[in-house]
């Protein structure tokens, strides 16, 4: 039995491999396009600059791959990010915990309610979207309520390295996020539960029959999404130096279209650590290219949105025809 | 039935609410920073009290290129743009661009008021490397940092609107005070409502800085002046006019005959609070106050709905922003100097160290409402 | 075998409404029991000035909910309306002040909504891009083209025949004439025309709804078009309410318009939902909005309470219709 569902998802891979391919191509030719337009542009420094722009979504984006795979959805995400960072700075300050000890519960808490969401997606089976609408809604106002709309600050310095730091010139955020890129890609890639994710994608009434553990691993990808999300409000803070509870509103959009760009689909079934990264650096990148060539911010979002609606179109336009 | 279990559960939070709202008692009227408050002397023609010189507390730009007189590009950032307000400070920018003949300006922001999306914006432009950057900060804290950058990089840096951290820019232009806007704010209520009367408040979020502070000092002032009159609630509409004119709306039908004035803390919220008072036909019975530009509310003005409303003048704010940087780079503007020049707004002052006062806050009303067109 | 197959839809369709029966019921029954215990706590929520208020200046987001379920049942999503609804409210306006006749002006807004979606509902359709890529591109377009084309003027000194929804009829609000005619015109017509009904076959199973001779892709396209239509009305009771428009992209009123969408018991899984339950819904988050503020929630709890009890009433939903099914697999 397992046998089969091996093969049926190792089918998959040279089609997944087309379409990030397809997108590498286009954002190499965009990001060459942009370099002769502005010579600021494809510089080191400005490139590790939008590194560090790049790590608070990018944390995000990893988990988000997983559940898409697994055709599920999390838009509670900036929400989460909000509820973080300001459990993150009241614990601190308010209720007086030491700051190591805070942000482990700020994480905590994220993973909390990215478990509660799993939870309640897997065991009422209230539909994902659905879910993560409400929870968007709640844990945004819980954030309001906590902090009471004070904001924290005034971290001691150490505090700001991991938002501002650098490793041998390289952001320390980047390279956290360096790192668990390289996780991701290898659990989605080379283990049990990677294919877990897409077998559930693909069918998830066969994964349940051939007896893996859907349950689990979905709950797994919500918790993760959620503690993501908490690792990501740990950096923002860090990078800002306050915080706030409007924090990461508008983040789930900014992920899902870095995950979709990168070519998995939203039904699930597909899509690769690979894709993600690809999409979030061509979504920065252009959004960075261009207001270094002078274009300004309005027009920018309608470059971008023009631009995620072509990529998707081409890149699947091209697969389609290979198939 | 689940229904049941629905409908206990929804009398359950709202019993628990209901209970929370006791805590709600002590009543600040917002969620402010706990800076302290510092009320004007109460009474007509309580001008701003004598400001002691304080020592200059702003940045410095470190190692700028020389370029007195001679031409400069700086960039303007502010909050968001693609709201009136920052259309009308842009166009005083361009105006006072215009008239140095020797700077040149452009405004570029974020469409939301994201903080996090204003500090990429100015990332941006420290990297196109431009020779000043002005701004109003979403949050004078988590701009603070990106400033800097700019600083170390010699750009200089020059706020107004909504100010950051001193050592975050080197001047900051303030349209008007305060403890100035809130005495002018908490006067205009008290002529139409009277000693003892209550008011609502409708603002946009607890978090924007600046109204967060009008309403800590407006409650300061409140107190100290006017003791008996009545804070009823404060609500949040976000920037929205139809969320504002809901909340606005609801208040109304909240408090029916108890309410007797409504403060808008936004050019957004005031026009839809006239909105809601014009709507329940209450012209004249609940007055409106508040903070917004004047194109908005012309109707409202003319209809007798809405007697005064107090602003300052943005165009007047972008235009001294751009003098104020221009005098920076020419090395006219020096940390330690008490004024400089504006243009045609003459000698402004130099308040709180590294603020530049545009003036005190300018009040609208039926006579004057359409000499504007902001 | 073709009758046969429809007939057995069709009484299954009747089952699923039955089943559905029951979230309408249970709002309608969640909106009475809040009003009465709203109005136990402050008397004055039950006012019928403050009734027929939270009606009033909510009614665009239930308008705009027809539309949105409809797009949900057919197995989309669209995130791009509240966008599309500054645009066309701002469209309106500067058509109006710029001298047109007022009936153009709101003309106007209804073609150009339903260009704009038709015009998405075809890249889905036929060119098979995702619904959420094609809107989630769309919103930013839309949003950045507002900002470049007015710069974020407002728009004031509109006639004062422009203000559609200031109108009553037999002294009923135009808004609410609006609000319910769309929804009960809407209901009645995906429960008893063929092409109505071809949503739902298509948002449940599309090859299924070929089979029985339903073209998903000109269902899709029509279901967007639609949609189009009543965002255009939604934007217009929203852009004629109030003295000026703001000529920006409302925040957050997509999420809004598809949470009393969802709330209202359409099932993101496509083939389920009515859009009388989403105009109930978005009734009653209109009325938690209000009974909030009335009952004197700490001003920082709100959002968490509405959020809270959104939860709430979806859970239920969903509990309710897994006791449905549990009963119907035992029969």
């Amino acid at each position: 039995m397992s046998v089969s569902v091996e093969t049926r998802v190792f089918r998959a891979p040279p089609w997944l491999k087309r379409h990030e391919t397809v997108l590498a191509i286009i954002l190499i030719i965009a990001l060459v396009g942009l370099g002769l337009m502005n010579d600021r542009f494809l510089t080191l420094d400005n490139l590790l600059d939008q590194g560090r722009f790049i790590t608070e979504t990018g944390l995000i984006a990893l988990p988000m791959t997983f559940i898409i795979i697994t055709g599920g959805i999390d838009l509670s995400v900036g929400a989460i990010v909000g509820l973080c960072a300001i459990i993150l700075g009241h614990s601190w300050k308010t209720f007086g915990f030491p700051l190591p000890l805070a942000i482990a519960f700020a994480l905590f808490v994220g993973a909390l309610a990215g478990f509660v969401n799993g939870f309640v997606i897997t065991r009422v089976k209230v539909p994902p979207l659905i879910m993560t609408i409400a929870t968007l809604a709640l844990y945004r106002g819980l954030a309001e309520g906590v902090s009471q709309a004070h904001s924290v600050r005034g971290y001691p310095e150490w505090f700001y390295f991991l938002g501002q730091g650098s490793v041998f010139g390289v952001p320390a955020q980047l390279l956290l996020l360096i790192v668990l890129i390289v996780i991701a890609g290898v659990v989605l890639d080379r283990t049990t539960f990677g294919r877990t994710l897409y077998a559930i994608g693909a069918n998830e009434t066969a994964a349940r029959f051939s007896a893996l553990p859907v349950d689990r691993v979905k709950l797994i990808v919500y918790t993760l999404s959620g503690l993501a999300s908490g690792l990501a409000a740990w950096v923002l803070v860090s990078r800002v130096t306050t915080t706030r509870m409007d924090m990461g509103t508008g983040y789930e959009l900014d992920v899902i279209a870095a995950v979709v760009l990168g070519g998995a689909s939203i039904f699930g079934g597909s899509g690769t650590i690979w894709g993600t990264v690809i999409g979030l650096a061509m979504i920065q990148l252009l959004k960075n290219g261009l207001a270094l060539t002078g274009v300004k911010g309005d027009a920018t979002i309608v470059v971008i949105g023009v631009a995620l609606i072509l990529s998707v179109l081409v890149a699947s336009s091209l697969e389609r025809r290979q198939d | 039935m689940r229904a049941r279990l629905l409908l206990s559960a929804m009398f359950g939070a709202l019993l628990a609410s209901a209970a929370m709202t006791a805590a709600n008692a002590a009543a600040r009227w917002d969620g402010a920073d706990d800076l302290p408050t510092n009320p004007l002397a109460c009474g007509a023609g309580g001008a701003a009290a004598p400001v002691a010189a304080k020592p200059y507390n702003g940045g410095r730009a470190i190692n700028p290129p020389d370029k007195a007189g001679k031409e400069i590009t700086i960039v303007d950032v502010p909050k968001l743009i693609g709201i009136g307000y920052f259309n009308a400070t842009t166009k005083g920018q361009q105006e006072a661009a215009k008239e140095l003949g020797n700077v040149k300006v452009t405004t570029d922001g974020p469409t939301e008021a994201k903080i996090d999306e204003q500090i990429k914006f100015i990332d941006n432009y420290i990297t196109r490397g431009v020779d000043g950057i002005l701004f109003a900060a979403n949050d004078p804290v988590a701009i603070a940092p990106v400033l800097k950058k700019a600083l170390s990089k010699g750009i200089h840096v020059v706020g107004y609107d909504a100010d950051a951290e001193p050592d975050a820019r080197e001047w900051f232009v303030n349209q008007t005070e305060f403890n100035g806007f809130a005495k002018a704010m908490i006067d205009s209520m008290h002529k139409e409502i009277g000693d003892d009367g209550a008011f609502a408040i409708v603002t946009s979020t607890f978090t924007t800085p600046n109204q967060a502070r009008w309403i800590a000092e407006m409650q300061a002032y409140a107190e100290k002046c006017y003791p008996k009159m009545k804070w009823l609630e404060t609500v949040e509409a976000q920037e929205d006019n139809n969320l504002s004119f809901n909340q606005a709306t609801t208040l109304i039908n909240k408090y029916g005959d108890k309410l007797k004035g409504i403060f808008g803390m936004t050019s957004v919220a005031t026009p839809a609070a006239a909105e809601a008072v014009t709507k329940a036909g209450l012209c004249g019975k609940v007055a409106v106050v508040g903070g917004a530009t004047p194109n908005a509310m012309k109707p409202y003005v003319h209809s007798g709905c809405v007697k005064s409303f107090v602003l300052w003048n943005p165009i007047d704010l972008g235009y001294a922003a751009v003098y104020v940087m221009r005098a920076v780079v020419d090395g006219k503007l020096k940390p330690g100097d008490t004024s400089v020049d504006a243009g045609r707004l003459g000698k402004l002052n130099v308040i709180n160290g590294s603020q530049i006062l545009l003036g005190p806050a300018f009040v609208f009303t039926k006579d004057n409402v359409d000499k504007f067109d902001f | 075998m073709t009758a046969a197959a429809i007939t057995t839809a069709a009484s299954a369709r009747g089952a699923a409404f039955r089943r559905l029966i029951g979230q309408e019921a249970l709002l309608a029954v969640a909106i009475i029991v809040l009003a009465i215990v709203v109005g136990f706590i402050n008397p004055r929520f039950l006012a019928t000035r403050n009734l027929s208020d939270i009606l009033l200046g909510n009614a665009y987001i239930a308008i705009a909910a027809v539309g949105m379920s409809m797009v949900i049942i057919s197995g989309n999503i669209d995130i791009s309306v509240g966008a599309l609804i500054g645009v066309l409210a701002t469209v309106s306006g500067s058509l109006a002040v710029a001298g047109v006749p007022v009936i153009v002006a709101w003309l106007a807004a209804l073609v150009i909504g339903v260009a704009v979606m038709a015009a998405q509902g075809a890249v889905i359709a036929y060119l098979r891009i995702p619904s959420i890529v094609v809107t989630l591109g769309m919103l930013s377009i839309l949003k950045g083209g507002l900002i470049s084309v007015t710069g974020g003027r407002w728009i004031t000194d509109l006639p004062q025949n422009f203000h559609l929804a200031d109108l009553s009829v037999f002294g009923a609000p135009m808004p609410v004439i609006i609000m319910v005619l769309a929804t009960v015109l809407a209901a009645l017509w995906m429960r008893h025309s063929p092409r109505g009904r071809a949503i739902y076959a298509t948002g449940g199973n599309p090859e299924a709804a070929r089979l029985c001779g339903v073209n998903p892709r000109r269902t899709v396209l029509m279901v967007f078009a639609l949609h189009g239509f009543f965002a255009g009305l939604a934007s217009l009771v929203y852009a004629t309410q109030l003295r000026v428009i703001q000529s920006n992209t409302p925040q957050g009123l997509e999420l809004t318009i598809i949470t009393a969408a969802v709330v209202g018991g359409v099932s993101i899984l496509g083939g389920v939902g009515t859009v009388v339950g989403s105009t109930l819904a978005a009734i009653l988050i209109a009325e938690i909005t209000s009974a909030l503020v009335f009952i004197n929630v700490s001003p920082y709890w709100t959002d968490a309470l509405r959020g809270a009890l959104i939860l709430a009433t979806v859970i239920a939903d969903i509990l309710r219709r897994q006791r449905r099914a549990a009963q119907g697999w035992k029969r």
